[in-house]
């Protein structure tokens, strides 16, 4: 890879940003590992973007210091092949053609213009190389941007909302091509607030709510440590009695007739049922996901401010 | 030196070169027969009143005249290098590709400096065009007008190699207004509306003033605004009425020095969102 980042650590320490009425980031610190996946979580202004502009010398921190392999983006001395970033999904010019885009890319890297043509491939956007920007689905600008990122083949790979705009094929296709980057070694950062998504693709998360940082560790942890014990769904034809064999739960009514138990687990209400002598047409545990821990951790936490 | 590739490829992989130089071509044409008619009245003064005959007559001079010829188009080349900075900047926020340019290149100073380099270069070529079709133009007019054709003096190839400082430089003054105003079309308009109409504007107020004051050193004013310093750096000899020529050369540095260092410090610190 030849590149100058031999540990792709992302360490962002203190970091603020105060606008004129607004702590857009708040004393923020977290570290990103290299080999996996970390997800950068939060509702939608709490100051992910913001983050991620200031690790990349985009804009100007108030306060605290973001490294990326123990430096500085602007420190890099060859920042393309160091990190990659794709942060808006319509970062083209309209009339330039994708692979001339990329070629004015490879120019300031110092690459040569071949370069364009094989992240075109890596991307699977070849066929469309010599069309220009302005015809490109929404799909196929966010694969341009990942093109635009991985020119210099980087070490560390950070990437703003990147499932926005693609489709089902699009998302499974960008989930494995980040892990098999991770598997090689590569740090990569992504940020999200599509929780279901990033269940599938972090390993790690990282969550932030109002501009400060409200949870990190792994996705098992996360999820592992803020469940409230299990959740049991149970579908029955006589919902009544079975209810009344689980005298010692807290059982919630659903619309759709199912129950939900709480503080239980499946085979208690399983043994229940058996012995009150009621058929069972689904029993399922659910495990606390993502989505209802980011809910939990984030309430609360303006997100317009 | 791969910064300013990358940005003169920018302005070749987009439409906008070719339209700037038809352009260019276009409106050349234009400003060349209107100068051939001047021209041809200058060589046949007639009922000229006695104030500006002296002026005339040194306009007649044959070093003046070629030199007046063959920097023809000057006033529109060097709006469209103007308009050409000024869109190597606005562009980048416009298609919202200065993310990129400055992730692929986090030292801001730099960008503006190949951006500036590949306006000048662009200058480069628009002033080539012109002062070929200028010069092949102007034999054949003062050839058919058989007047002396004075184009291995001196002070003709200082006009015609200091109108390529004008070209290069206006690539520079448009770099930085394109700083100044971010939004592709006020910064265009702009430009536009000073370029065309302020040149004008002030050339009459100050005319006015100079008159109602009774002061005649308030016309000279005029000679501050870029582009009459640049028609005064390509005069080929001194006019009666007007300062000499390296002052037009001063104050278009001036220009350029003062656009380029405010252009420098905004982009160094601004936040790119």
């Amino acid at each position: 890879m030849g590149s100058e980042i031999t540990n792709g650590e992302i360490v962002v320490s203190g970091l603020t940003k105060h606008y004129k009425q607004v702590k857009a980031v708040d004393g923020l610190s977290f570290t990103v590992k290299p080999g996996r996946v970390t997800g950068f979580l939060g509702p939608n202004g709490a100051g992910k973007t913001t983050t991620l502009r200031m690790l990349l010398n985009l804009v100007r921190p108030t306060a605290g210091t973001a490294t990326i392999g123990g430096r500085r983006y602007a420190d890099l001395a060859d920042p393309m092949a160091g990190v990659g970033a794709v942060l808006e999904a319509s970062s083209a010019h309209k009339g330039r053609t994708g692979r001339n885009h990329l070629r004015v890319i490879c120019a300031a890297a110092g690459l040569p213009a071949s370069r364009a043509d094989e992240v075109l491939a890596l991307v699977g956007l070849t066929p469309a190389a010599n069309r220009k920007f302005k015809g490109y689905s929404l799909g196929m600008r966010q694969r341009l941007g990942i093109a635009t990122a991985m020119i210099g083949d980087p070490q560390v790979l950070i990437l703003d909302e990147p499932a926005n705009g693609l489709d089902p094929e699009g998302i499974r296709w960008m989930r494995d091509f980040l892990q098999s980057l991770a598997a090689q070694g590569r740090t990569i950062l992504v940020s999200s607030h599509l929780l279901s998504e990033m269940e599938l693709l972090a390993d790690d998360v990282v969550i932030i709510a109002a501009g400060k940082l409200v949870a990190q560790g792994s996705v098992g942890d996360i999820v592992g440590n803020m469940g409230d014990g299990g959740l049991v769904r149970v579908r029955t034809p006589k919902p009544d009695e079975l209810i009344a064999a689980l005298d010692s739960a807290t059982v919630a009514r659903q619309d759709d007739g199912a129950l939900v138990v709480t503080g239980t687990t499946a085979a208690v209400v399983g043994e229940a049922a058996l012995r009150a002598g009621v058929a069972l047409h689904e029993l399922v545990t659910e495990r606390p996901d993502l989505e209802r821990v980011f809910l939990e951790l984030t309430a609360g936490k303006e997100a317009i401010r | 030196m791969k910064l300013i590739r990358s940005e003169f490829l920018k302005i070749r992989t987009t439409n906008v070169w070719w339209l700037f130089a038809l352009g260019t071509v276009v409106l050349w044409g234009l400003s060349f027969l209107v100068n051939c008619v001047q021209a041809h009245y200058i060589l046949h003064p007639e009922g000229v009143p006695d104030e500006q005959a002296a002026t005339i007559s040194a306009m007649g001079d044959p070093a003046a005249l070629t030199a007046y010829m063959a920097t023809s188009g000057q006033y529109f080349g060097l709006m469209f290098v103007l308009l050409l900075g000024i869109l190597t900047v606005t562009n980048e926020f416009y298609h919202q590709t200065a993310t990129t340019t400055f992730l692929a290149t986090p030292h801001r100073t730099a960008v503006i400096v190949a951006k500036t380099a590949a306006a000048a270069i662009f200058g480069f070529l628009l002033w080539a065009v012109t002062t070929v079709l200028s010069v092949i133009g102007t034999v054949i007019f003062l050839n058919a007008e058989n007047a002396e054709i004075a184009l291995g003096d001196s002070s003709v190839i200082r006009s015609i190699l200091l109108n390529l400082l004008a070209f290069a430089l206006w690539g520079l003054i448009g770099v930085g207004f394109g700083v100044l105003i971010r939004s592709q079309i006020g910064a265009t308009v702009t430009a536009l509306i000073l370029y065309l109409v302020g040149t004008l504007a002030v050339s009459i107020i100050v005319q006015l003033l100079s008159n109602w004051l009774d002061q005649d050193w308030i016309r000279e004013l005029a000679w501050a605004l870029p582009s009459n310093a640049s028609g005064l750096l390509v005069s080929g000899v001194d006019l009666p009425d007007q300062p000499h020529y390296w002052v037009g050369g001063l104050v278009l540095l001036a220009w350029a020095a003062v656009t380029g260092v405010i252009g420098t410090l905004i982009t160094r610190n601004r936040d790119i969102s």
